[in-house]
C-alpha cells in the first residue's frame, strides 16, 4: 500500500499547479521541495502570462503577487554602437484580464504553490528527491535525502527542473545535447520607482519589457530587460556551448550590454541587488523527452517546455499549462486505477489538444532559426545599416533608394540573398 | 534537567545600508526571505546533542510571528521535544525580546537549567540577548563559543573564541546560558516520516506584549563646555592673533616615558594630579 496517491517533485509552476489539480480532485499529494520555501531556487528572465491561470485560479489578478502589468513590449536590434527598436504598447494590457506580468519568482511560486496546500495537498520542503524507488520497471516512488527518506505512490510527477534527474534515472531522456540548452544569467538592479517610471514611460502599476538581439557578442543568445516596481532585471541568455568555447564570462557580456549606449541610461544609477543564473531548455520541441512511464510523468522544465522563440519567450505558462494537465491526467488514472503508461496516456493527449504541444510543435524550428549565424550576427549589422542610411540626410546628394540601400547593406555585412530567402521561408513556415 | 534552545525569527537578508549600518527588513516578517539563523540553527543541535547526553528533554523558545510556525514544526521533527513560540512580532527589541524570552524559561514556566542561543541574529544583531537572559536567569554565560562538549554533572567544556586568533577554553555549570557560532554544529536533518507528520503538532504560544521600538540613547563625543574669554588687546591682528592662541607663550614640551605598567600608572596618576585633575587623595 502506497503511502499517499501522488507524490508532485518540485513546487515550481508546474509542480504547484500539478498539485493543486491532484488535490483538488480529492487525492491525497505531498509536494516536495528541495528549498526552503517554493521558488527560493527559481529564476525567471521574462514575463509571466498568466491566461493559464483563468480556469485554475479565477481572477488570479486580484492576488497574484505582481510587480508591474506589461503594456509596453519592445523587441531591441543593436549592434556595438546601434539599436532599432520596435515597440508597442498598449494600455488594454493594464486592465483585466490583462496579458503579462512581471513577478519575483519567490513571491509567484510560494503564492500558486499556496493555492495547492489550501487544496489539501501537503508541502515538504527542504526535501530533494534523489532518486527514484521501482518496482521492476515500474516508478513506485522516489528516495529523499531525509533520513529513512523513502515514499512510496502510484503516480510520480516529475517537476524537477531543467536537467531533470528523476526523468533521466527513469530513461525518458535517450541522450543530452549540451547545444539544446542555454544559460540565463541576471541582474536585478534597483532603482527608484518613480525614476523606472520616468524611464520607461509608464504610470503606476504598469511596466515594459524589452527583448533584444545583438547584444552577446560572439556568443548566439539574446538579453532582456524588464521592469518591475523599483527594480529592473537585466540579463542575457546564451548558448552554452559557445559560451563554454569561447572563454568569455556571462557577467562580462552582461556589462558590455549594460554599457550600450541604448541601455546604459536606463540602467545607470542603478544598485545590483542579485546575480542569479540558470540552465534553460532551449532547444523545445525537438528536446522534449518521453511524457510519460509507468507510474511517472515529465511536466515544465523538466520535460523541456520552455518556449524561446525569438518574438516569444514564454516558459512559466507553459509549465502551469503541462502541470495542470499531468494533475488531471493522474488524477483521471488514480479513478480508474490503471497509474501505467498506457493509463497515464491521457496526459500527452491533453497537451496535444492545447497550447502547450501546439505552440511547441508549430514553432519547433523557432530557436534554430533564432540562434542562426544570420539572425545573430548578421540581422542586427543589416537592419541597423538600413535603419541608419535611411534616416540619415547625405545632402547635397539626393536621397538613394531603399533597394540600393539593402544592396549595399547585404553586401557591407556580408549576407548573402539566397540565404535571406531561404530563412525568410523557413520563418515564414515556422510563424505564418 | 531541562536544555533549551532559544531562536529569533529574523529577515534573513535584510538591507543593510553601506554608509550608515542601519538594516531594513525587506518584506514582511511572514516573507519568504524570513527564518532561524544558522548559529540559532547551531544552538538547537547543540541543545539536542547535550539533551541527549544528559537524558534530558529539549524545549525550543522563539520569539516571532505566526508564520515562524513551520519552521518549528521543523525543529520539532529534528527531535525537539517542545516548542513554545512568545508572539512578540517581529520587529520586537532585544532587550524586550530577552526578558519575554526569559519569563518562559524561567522556573515558573520552563524551568531551564541550560539555555543556548545563538551568538547574534542574522540582521546584524549585537548579540546581547544571551547576556540579558543570563541576567534575568541568574545564570552562568559563556557566550560566543566556537566549541561545547557535555561533561557528567551537569557542565559543559567550552571553547570560545577571543581577539587576535585566541581562544579560551573555560568550564561552565548549570544554571548556565551558552552562546554559539553558527559553525559550532550542523543542525540535524529530521527524518522524512517524523517531518510529515510535524504539520499536526502543537506549537505552544506565550502572548508576547505588544511590540514597541526603543530608540538608544545617542552618545556623542564629550566637549568641554565654552569658556568665556577676555578679547585680545592689541592695534595690529597679528598682535591679537598670538595672542588668542598663546603661540609665543613658554609651555613644557611633551615627554615620552618607557615605564613598565605599574610604574607607568604612577606616572600617569602624578602628572593628573599636576595638572589639577585628581587631588591628592586620587579622587
Amino acid at each position: 500500500m502506497p503511502d499517499v496517491d501522488a507524490i508532485v517533485v518540485g513546487a515550481g509552476p508546474a509542480g504547484a499547479a500539478a498539485a493543486l489539480e491532484l488535490a483538488r480532485a480529492g487525492r491525497s499529494v505531498y509536494l516536495l521541495e528541495r528549498g526552503p520555501f517554493p521558488g527560493s531556487k527559481n529564476m525567471y528572465g521574462g514575463v509571466v502570462y498568466g491566461r493559464i491561470l483563468d480556469t485554475l485560479v479565477p481572477g488570479w489578478w486580484d492576488e497574484a503577487p505582481v510587480q508591474r502589468w506589461v503594456t509596453r513590449r519592445a523587441t531591441m536590434i543593436m549592434t556595438g554602437h546601434q539599436a532599432l527598436t520596435v515597440d508597442f504598447r498598449t494600455e488594454s494590457w493594464g486592465r483585466p484580464p490583462y496579458n503579462g506580468a512581471t513577478a519575483y519568482r519567490p513571491d509567484f511560486d510560494a503564492w500558486l504553490a499556496g493555492k495547492a496546500t489550501d487544496a489539501g495537498a501537503v508541502l515538504v520542503t527542504s526535501t530533494t528527491a534523489t532518486g527514484l524507488l521501482r518496482d521492476g520497471d515500474r516508478v513506485v516512488g522516489v528516495r529523499t535525502d531525509r533520513p529513512d527518506g523513502d515514499l512510496t505512490a502510484d503516480v510520480v510527477i516529475a517537476c524537477d527542473g531543467v536537467n531533470s534527474f528523476l526523468a533521466k534515472e527513469a530513461g525518458l531522456y535517450p541522450h543530452t545535447d549540451p547545444a539544446n540548452f542555454t544559460v540565463g544569467v541576471k541582474e536585478t538592479i534597483a532603482l527608484p520607482r518613480e525614476v523606472i517610471d520616468e524611464r520607461f514611460g509608464v504610470r503606476g502599476d504598469h511596466g515594459v519589457d524589452y527583448e533584444i538581439v545583438g547584444c552577446t557578442g560572439d556568443v548566439p543568445g539574446g538579453g532582456f530587460l524588464y521592469t518591475n516596481t523599483d527594480t529592473l532585471s537585466v540579463g542575457l541568455v546564451l548558448s552554452l556551448p559557445a559560451l563554454a568555447a569561447g572563454g568569455t564570462r556571462p557577467e562580462e557580456l552582461l556589462r558590455r550590454m549594460k554599457e550600450h549606449p541604448a541601455i546604459a541610461p536606463l540602467v545607470e544609477g542603478g544598485e545590483v541587488k542579485e546575480y542569479s543564473a540558470h540552465v534553460i531548455p532551449e532547444a523545445g520541441y525537438d528536446m522534449m523527452p518521453e511524457l510519460s512511464c509507468d507510474g511517472m510523468l515529465v511536466a515544465g522544465d523538466a520535460a523541456a517546455m520552455c518556449l524561446a522563440a525569438g518574438i516569444w519567450l514564454e516558459g512559466v505558462n507553459f509549465a502551469i499549462g503541462s502541470g495542470a494537465a499531468a494533475g488531471r491526467a493522474a488524477a483521471r488514472a488514480l479513478q480508474r486505477g490503471d497509474t501505467s503508461n498506457e493509463g497515464l496516456a491521457g496526459y500527452r493527449s491533453r497537451l496535444e489538444s492545447s497550447f502547450v504541444l501546439a505552440d511547441h510543435r508549430k514553432l519547433r524550428d523557432a530557436p534554430h532559426l533564432v540562434m542562426s549565424d544570420l539572425a545573430q550576427r548578421q540581422l542586427p549589422g543589416l537592419a541597423c545599416g538600413v535603419a541608419e542610411r535611411m534616416f540619415r540626410v547625405d545632402n547635397p546628394e539626393p536621397k538613394p533608394g531603399l533597394r540600393r540601400i539593402l544592396r549595399q547593406e547585404l553586401k557591407r555585412n556580408g549576407v548573402k540573398v539566397r540565404d535571406v530567402v531561404s530563412h525568410s521561408l523557413r520563418a515564414l513556415r515556422t510563424f505564418g | 534537567m531541562q536544555v533549551a534552545a532559544c531562536v529569533k525569527w529574523v529577515d534573513l537578508r535584510p538591507e543593510v545600508d553601506r554608509v550608515h549600518g542601519t538594516v531594513r527588513s525587506v518584506g514582511g516578517p511572514g516573507g519568504a526571505g524570513w527564518g532561524i539563523s544558522e548559529a540559532d540553527r547551531a544552538a538547537v543541535e547543540v541543545a539536542l546533542q547535550l539533551g541527549a547526553v544528559w537524558s534530558a528533554p529539549v524545549a525550543v523558545v522563539c520569539a516571532g510571528p505566526v508564520g515562524a510556525e513551520p519552521v518549528l514544526r521543523e525543529l520539532l521533527a529534528a527531535g525537539v521535544d517542545r516548542v513554545v513560540r512568545v508572539d512578540t512580532g517581529a520587529d520586537q527589541p532585544s532587550h524586550a525580546a530577552a526578558v519575554e524570552l526569559a519569563a518562559v524559561l524561567s522556573a515558573g514556566q520552563l524551568g531551564a537549567d541550560v539555555v543556548v542561543c545563538g551568538d547574534h541574529s542574522a540582521d546584524r544583531g549585537s548579540g546581547t540577548v544571551p547576556a540579558f537572559l543570563a541576567h534575568h536567569l541568574g545564570a552562568a554565560q559563556a557566550l560566543g563559543l566556537v566549541r561545547v562538549e557535555p561533561v557528567a554533572g551537569g557542565r559543559v567544556r567550552a571553547v570560545r573564541r577571543l581577539d587576535g586568533g585566541r581562544r579560551e577554553v573555560l568550564e561552565a555549570a548549570v544554571p548556565m546560558v551558552l552562546s554559539v557560532e553558527g559553525s559550532v554544529a550542523e543542525l540535524r536533518r529530521a527524518p522524512l516520516a517524523a517531518t510529515l507528520a510535524s504539520g499536526g503538532r502543537e506549537v505552544e504560544v506565550r502572548p508576547g506584549r505588544p511590540a514597541h521600538h526603543v530608540e538608544p540613547p545617542r552618545t556623542r563625543p564629550w566637549r568641554p563646555p565654552p569658556r568665556v574669554v577676555p578679547a585680545p588687546a592689541g592695534d595690529h591682528a597679528l598682535d591679537r592673533v598670538v595672542q588668542l592662541t598663546g603661540a609665543l607663550v613658554e609651555r613644557n614640551p611633551p615627554r615620552t616615558v618607557e615605564l613598565a605598567p605599574a610604574a607607568a600608572a604612577r606616572e600617569i596618576l602624578d602628572q593628573l594630579r599636576t595638572w589639577g585633575y585628581l587631588g591628592a587623595d586620587g579622587e
